[in-house]
């Protein structure tokens, strides 16, 4: 009988961990807010109504008295910051001047907001636009207490809300019978660096949130698939046509998920190093056969972040394949959760699709566990994983050709960074806010582009290996945190045993660009009021070369240069004057020389002008001047179509 | 093979100094119009040992920062092509009188003969051109709307690929409709040299009514079109797996496909030539004296004209 009791309290304590999932393991995070959401999904007019419990736990040290919560859907509306600001300047969903469509609309409407304990405030409730005092911006609010929390203790907010959804647009909403829905309930802001922190929605910003738990119950259309961040815990046949599904997510956050009626759950795992993690794509029928290369690229990268950066602590990744026309949905990050993108005919040579997926899982690291301030510090996660992409892209497909790899043409990340790079380089420093960037362009090529090329370079000054493990140093001292800009540096500096302050101050805080080229070169006997004829090995040459930064950055410079006799040379320079005149006397006539000759210093603008040759070389000229002349007369042909 | 499609064919075999002379004009116009293109990647690339990357291959990267460059201004280099493009236009407008001539009659001409009648009919021919740029900027108005109806599709329909067939559905159709636009030119012009046509618009509409009557020659049409479209494809399917190295080797393989294309236009030109010379000339008398008796037309039939087959 004993036996029987203590089995039955056995298997109770076993069901209930199951139950909670991993709930009860140790948390990762210091878990500020538990959200507890149960809502019921309209597919037909895309809303969903819900109930949100948030219990905040107060860490910050100090006595809170208000609380600001973002409402992300009230941005799709015309007056809202991140539509005027996506109609004047262009971002990733619209062009310039592309104009409001209704389909675009979307809404967060609080309907009712309680303090558990202290009554009702939804009458207190007021919008707030700390960043450009937007009045018909509504992506922010803020309520205060009526009695201020201290620090150690805890407040639960109770939050009637009804999500609309826009046709998809900024990675949310929905297409069809699909559904991704991202930032769809009211999420508090982070107390951070002694304040609030808690930004409007802007056209070119991500998100910003605290660590916690998620326990998700959702009433979906039966039979539609989901995904979500997270592990499902529980499923449910209502019997009216409709399911009841329940997820559970920790140490996260933010809290995404996906449905449809159309999608082929894929599921695979993976072992790693600390765990074994459990791989579920939601898959298009049409892209299946992209399914192997999704796949190919997830399992390849997330081998690589557990040797180089560290350990993926979760159960589960879950990929999200957007059907036609929700493209807007693709190329996401979530925590445990990521979105990709890819068409029914894309061919094998453009590796998007494995771009894509590599891009989305990285920011498992760079976002989703160094969980840095994507409104303020876009580069700390952007930056730091396009850096990272590039890496593990090299390694798995080719430095050369892991963009494009045709039998035509070949694309690397590091030429796709150069090329968004070059035209913006000196526009916005990296540190820049995201919503005060000159541009959409100059977001992507400084944000993206000019940090991974940073990174790229400084492998060149201190190593690869250096650089990596800097990275992974950072990685273990912040994840779970929310690292600023100096810790970065600090984390990096530290790691390598190097001051590079005087690197980052040029790269991160200062526009300041790197175009060092050869102002002059050759040679010319050192007789050279001798007649006699010249000996080759015989006579010696005075060869010099003429070295001009030609930009405002200070990097130290090795040249090399090789003579006519076979032998070569490599000398160094602090970069720090405007010009450099490096010289030889040799029994030998310079025949080139090189800036750079590792091809290391990927900030550089102009790679053409860091070498000079004695000989000129009219093959590439050629060829192009050929084709393009073959261009010209396929468009003389095609205008005599006329005649 | 129908035997308009041999006969025009072996018309154009017969007179094909014109194809080479063709190309040699559209060669040297391209080659000068790119000089200033020479010049630019020149100065950059010659003694650049990053210019390697685009000889061992083609680094899509190294070539988008040549671009960016700003003493490489893409616009000019461009407009220097569409003026080429222009110049050749009106060159081949110009001899268009010339080489309906040696169709039509099916001999050599000599020098003076041949510019005498592009001369003759140069300006008819540049006022045909600029009535087809009705037809054919309607065609093009029609290509844009397909196409974006078909990204509508491609976004919207619940059939993945329902946009893409529509998109190339509607292109072939359209590239269908230009065969048939060209070909009623093509009648309309190789009319007016035959009858020193100078009503245009009445030439027009018998050219429509004819083409309209033409089934044959139609075919034809879509054929040459697809031994145009194949050839290219070869052309360019041979490119593709040539070494990147083999700059020369590819310079000629992409000339051959260039050839083919004029020499394609020309069998085009020479199957409307064909039709035109089988047809009765329609010869049109003087109006008759006030006392004289009416006479009816008569029909003259062209003595030089090839049998019918």
């Amino acid at each position: 009988m004993e036996i029987r009791c203590w089995r039955i309290c056995l298997m109770a304590v076993a069901a209930l961990l199951t139950a909670s999932g991993a709930a009860q393991s140790t948390p990762l995070s210091d878990r500020v807010v538990a959200y507890q959401i149960e809502g019921a999904y309209n597919a037909k007019t895309h809303t969903l109504d819900a109930t949100e419990l948030l219990t905040y736990t107060n860490h910050t040290g100090t006595t809170l008295e208000k609380f600001p919560f973002h409402l992300y859907l009230n941005a799709f509306q015309p007056k809202s910051t991140w539509m005027t600001e996506a109609e004047r300047m262009g971002n990733r969903d619209f062009s310039k001047g592309e104009g409001w469509e209704e389909k675009h609309f979307g809404s967060n409407e609080v309907k009712s907001l309680e303090v558990v304990g202290e009554g009702d405030l939804t009458k207190q409730m007021k919008f707030v636009s700390p960043d450009d005092g937007n009045a018909s911006d509504r992506t922010v609010f803020e309520v205060a207490l009526p009695k201020p929390l201290p620090p150690g203790q805890s407040v639960q907010f109770r939050i009637h809300f009804v999500a609309k959804f826009p046709e998809v647009v900024a990675r949310t909403g929905y297409k069809r019978d699909f559904l991704m829905a991202g930032q769809w309930f009211p999420k508090v802001g982070v107390w951070w660096n002694g304040a609030w922190n808690c930004h409007q929605f802007h056209a070119d910003t991500e998100f910003f949130a605290d660590f916690g738990t998620f326990d998700v119950k959702l009433i979906l259309p039966a039979k539609w698939n989901v995904g979500s961040s997270g592990v499902q815990t529980g499923a449910k046949e209502n019997g009216d046509g409709t399911q009841t599904l329940s997820f559970h997510a920790e140490d996260v956050h933010d809290f995404a998920w996906t449905a449809d009626s159309g999608t082929i759950v894929v599921e695979d795992s993976i072992k790693l190093s600390t765990r074994t993690v459990k791989i579920r794509m939601l898959m298009q029928p049409g892209h299946m056969a992209t399914a192997p290369r999704y796949m190919q690229a997830l399992k390849g990268t997330m081998r690589k972040f557990d040797e180089w950066i560290g350990p993926y602590p979760y159960p589960q990744i879950t990929v999200v394949d957007p059907p036609h026309g929700g493209g807007a949905a693709g190329g996401m990050e979530y925590p445990t959760l990521i979105t990709a993108d890819t068409s029914w005919w894309m061919p094998k040579s453009l590796e998007e699709p494995e771009l894509v997926v590599e891009h989305e899982f990285g920011h498992q690291y760079w976002y989703g566990m160094v969980a840095t301030n994507e409104f303020e510090n876009a580069w700390m996660d952007e930056g730091i994983n396009s850096y990272t992409e590039a890496k593990i892209m090299d390694a798995l497909y080719g430095q050369t050709t892991s963009v494009l790899n045709s039998r035509l043409a070949t694309l690397g990340e590091r030429g796709e960074y150069r090329m968004s790079y070059e035209p913006v380089a000196d526009r916005d420093p990296i540190s820049r806010p995201a919503w005060l960037f000159e541009d959409n362009s100059s977001y992507g090529g400084i944000t993206y582009s000019k940090t991974a090329l940073m990174m790229l370079t400084l492998e060149n000054l201190i190593g690869e290996k250096t650089v990596l493990h800097g990275l992974h140093e950072y990685f273990e001292q912040y994840k779970f945190k929310h690292p600023r800009p100096e810790d970065f540096t600090a984390a990096m500096n530290q790691a390598v045993g190097q001051n590079l302050d005087w690197y980052w101050k040029q790269t991160i805080y200062g526009t300041q660009t790197l175009d060092d080229h050869i102002l002059t070169a050759g040679s010319e006997r050192v007789d050279w009021y001798n007649k006699a004829e010249e000996k080759k090995g015989v006579t010696v040459y005075h060869s010099e070369v003429v070295v001009h930064r030609r930009g405002d950055f200070d990097l130290p410079v090795v040249l090399e240069a090789k003579f006519d006799d076979g032998s070569a040379i490599r000398e160094h320079w602090d970069g720090k004057d405007r010009w450099h005149r490096f010289a030889w006397d040799r029994k030998a006539k310079l025949a080139s020389a090189e800036i750079d000759p590792d091809h290391g210093y990927l900030l550089d603008r102009d790679p053409f002008n860091n070498s000079w040759t004695e000989k000129a070389d009219r093959k590439a000229s050629g060829k192009l001047a050929g084709y393009w002349t073959l261009l010209t007369q396929w468009l003389e042909q095609a205008l005599s179509w006329l005649a | 093979m129908n035997g308009s499609v041999r006969s025009s064919a072996g018309l154009v075999w017969r007179h094909q100094r014109l194809v080479w002379w063709i190309f040699v004009v559209n060669l040297v116009i391209a080659w000068f119009s790119s000089l200033p293109a020479r010049a630019t990647f020149s100065a950059v690339l010659d003694r650049s040992l990053e210019s390697a990357k685009l000889v061992t291959g083609f680094d899509v990267g190294t070539l988008a920062l040549l671009l960016e460059r700003p003493d490489v201004s893409m616009r000019t280099l461009a407009s220097g092509a569409a003026e080429a493009g222009l110049v050749f236009l009106i060159y081949l407008l110009f001899i268009d009188g010339g080489l309906f001539t040696v169709f039509l009659e099916d001999r050599k001409l000599n020098r003076a003969e041949f510019f005498e009648n592009a001369g003759l009919f140069f300006w008819r021919m540049v006022r045909l051109a600029l009535y087809s740029v009705i037809p054919f900027g309607l065609l093009i108005a029609a290509n844009f709307g397909i196409a974006g109806y078909a990204g509508k599709l491609s976004n919207n329909a619940a059939l993945e690929r329902l946009g893409f067939f529509v998109n190339i559905g509607g292109k072939l159709v359209i590239v269908i409709v230009a065969l048939f636009v060209r070909l009623w030119f093509d009648l309309a012009q190789a009319r007016v040299v035959r009858d020193d046509e100078r009503k245009l618009c009445r030439t027009l509409w018998r050219s429509l009514k004819l083409a309209f009557g033409s089934g044959r020659l139609f075919a034809s049409y879509i054929g040459i079109g697809l031994f145009a479209a194949v050839t290219f494809g070869i052309g360019i399917g041979v490119w593709v797996y040539l070494p990147h190295a083999a700059t020369g080797t590819s310079f000629v393989v992409l000339e051959l496909v260039t050839i083919t294309q004029i020499a394609s236009r020309l069998w085009l030109k020479a199957a409307s030539a064909r039709r035109i010379a089988l047809l009765p000339v329609e010869v049109e008398l003087p109006p008759p004296a006030m006392d004289e008796t009416l006479v009816p037309a008569i029909e003259v039939t062209d003595l030089q004209s090839p049998p019918m087959e």
